[in-house]
């Protein structure tokens, strides 16, 4: 029996693949140097502005504890927002240093495939599985000074019980956030196994 | 990191092997949006994003490859990233060569009606591919040896012909009736 390939649509093999592929209509899209320019510098704006929307859940929060912070007289309750809002530019600063969206690294071209595209993964591995230190500890003592505000400068048992309230609540968000990233991370990880195994296998 | 004070002058070297770059592989590069990218506007941005990264990247382009594995890795690399970043809002799950290879094939002996269907079918069947297996399968549809996949991507020669053997062996499934090429 012989493999008789007959050429009709139906039955191309891999180099008809290619001629199909190289073949397909393209709009022929041509940029100029200066239309380059151009939009090299709408894709940082673009990535300024979304790297402010990253930021902008922690930009307004950090403003309602400022309003808090000068409309309350209890002292103990103005450190607790000062350290809210001190936690809250940390987080900003690591996710600018970290986390945010990055400008196209000029060194693109110098990089196979499998070492940016690992350097990529491992960049997003750290920032997840570090949730912890960059992201969750820094709001931890806003929110200790926070319990003990509430515990003495309301009357027992409504500030215990709010306090036990609000911890409660905080617990299970920063319980959910960090285990989502543990998960998001265990994912990153396994792609970059199998990158090492690709990279590996002769 | 570049950022936006440091794009060079107009008229440099850059500009000029960009120039050149965009005029010889500008279709392989819409093709290449196209396998990253279905959404028709998002792939506009996608092939802009692309040329904005080689003409960045030529400023530090030293020649210690050629020009055609420069573009080939940038465009992947800035597609890399694209399918990095629709992960977090796409649910769609990616799977390998070896995966493919394996799967029963809802397609696999339904003829293709015609070349648009048959293309549709493979832009669908790549852009399901994780990226380092799509920087492969494109490379080869692009008419690249192997010697060449394997700079651009980085794999070693034994397993860019490993992967390219699956290639075929995945294509000629899917675009092959079931049973009626073998007499």
């Amino acid at each position: 029996m012989t493999d008789q390939k007959q050429p009709d649509s139906n039955q191309i093999d891999s180099k008809q693949a290619q001629q199909l592929w190289q073949s397909q209509p393209v709009e022929g899209i041509k940029m100029s140097a200066e239309v380059i320019r151009q939009r090299a510098g709408k894709f940082e704006r673009r990535i300024f502005w979304r790297n402010i929307r990253e930021y902008a859940s922690s930009l307004v929060a950090a403003i309602l504890f400022a309003y808090f912070f000068a409309t309350t007289h209890i002292v103990l309750f103005r450190v607790a927002y000062a350290l809210f809002i001190a936690g809250l530019g940390w987080v900003v600063l690591q996710l600018h240093r970290q986390g945010a969206a990055k400008s196209m690294p000029a060194a693109m071209g110098a990089l196979t495939c499998l070492q940016f595209f690992r350097a990529e993964l491992e960049r997003q591995r750290e920032v997840v599985s570090s949730v912890w230190s960059w992201y969750l500890a820094p709001l931890v003592p806003g929110f200790v000074v926070l319990t003990a505000a509430s515990v003495i400068a309301r009357p027992y048992p409504v500030g215990l019980a709010a306090a036990v309230l609000l911890d409660a609540v905080v617990a299970v968000v920063f319980l959910l956030v960090w285990k989502m990233n543990r998960r998001a991370a265990r994912c990153l990880q396994r792609m970059i196994d199998e990158l090492s195994a690709a990279e590996n296998s002769h | 990191m570049s950022t936006i004070q440091t794009i060079p002058a107009a008229g440099s070297t850059q500009d000029e092997l960009y120039q050149d770059a965009a005029r010889t592989y500008g279709a392989a590069l819409e093709r290449l949006a196209r396998a990253y990218e279905a959404d028709l506007e998002i792939r506009r941005d996608l092939l802009q994003d692309i040329h904005v990264a080689l003409w960045r990247s030529f400023a530090g382009f030293d020649g210690r490859c050629s020009t055609r594995t420069w573009v080939y890795r940038v465009a992947h690399n800035v597609g890399a990233s694209h399918v990095l970043l629709q992960r977090r809002t796409r649910s769609q799950a990616l799977v390998g060569l070896e995966e493919l290879e394996n799967l029963p094939d809802a397609a696999s002996g339904q003829p293709a009606a015609d070349r648009s269907h048959a293309l549709d079918r493979l832009l669908d069947l790549i852009q399901h591919l994780k990226p380092l297996d799509r920087h492969v399968i494109l490379s080869y549809l692009e008419g690249l040896d192997a010697a060449e996949i394997g700079e651009i991507t980085g794999l070693s020669p034994g397993n860019v012909a490993t992967k390219i053997h699956r290639i075929k062996a995945v294509l000629a499934r899917q675009f092959q009736q079931g049973g009626h090429n073998h007499d």
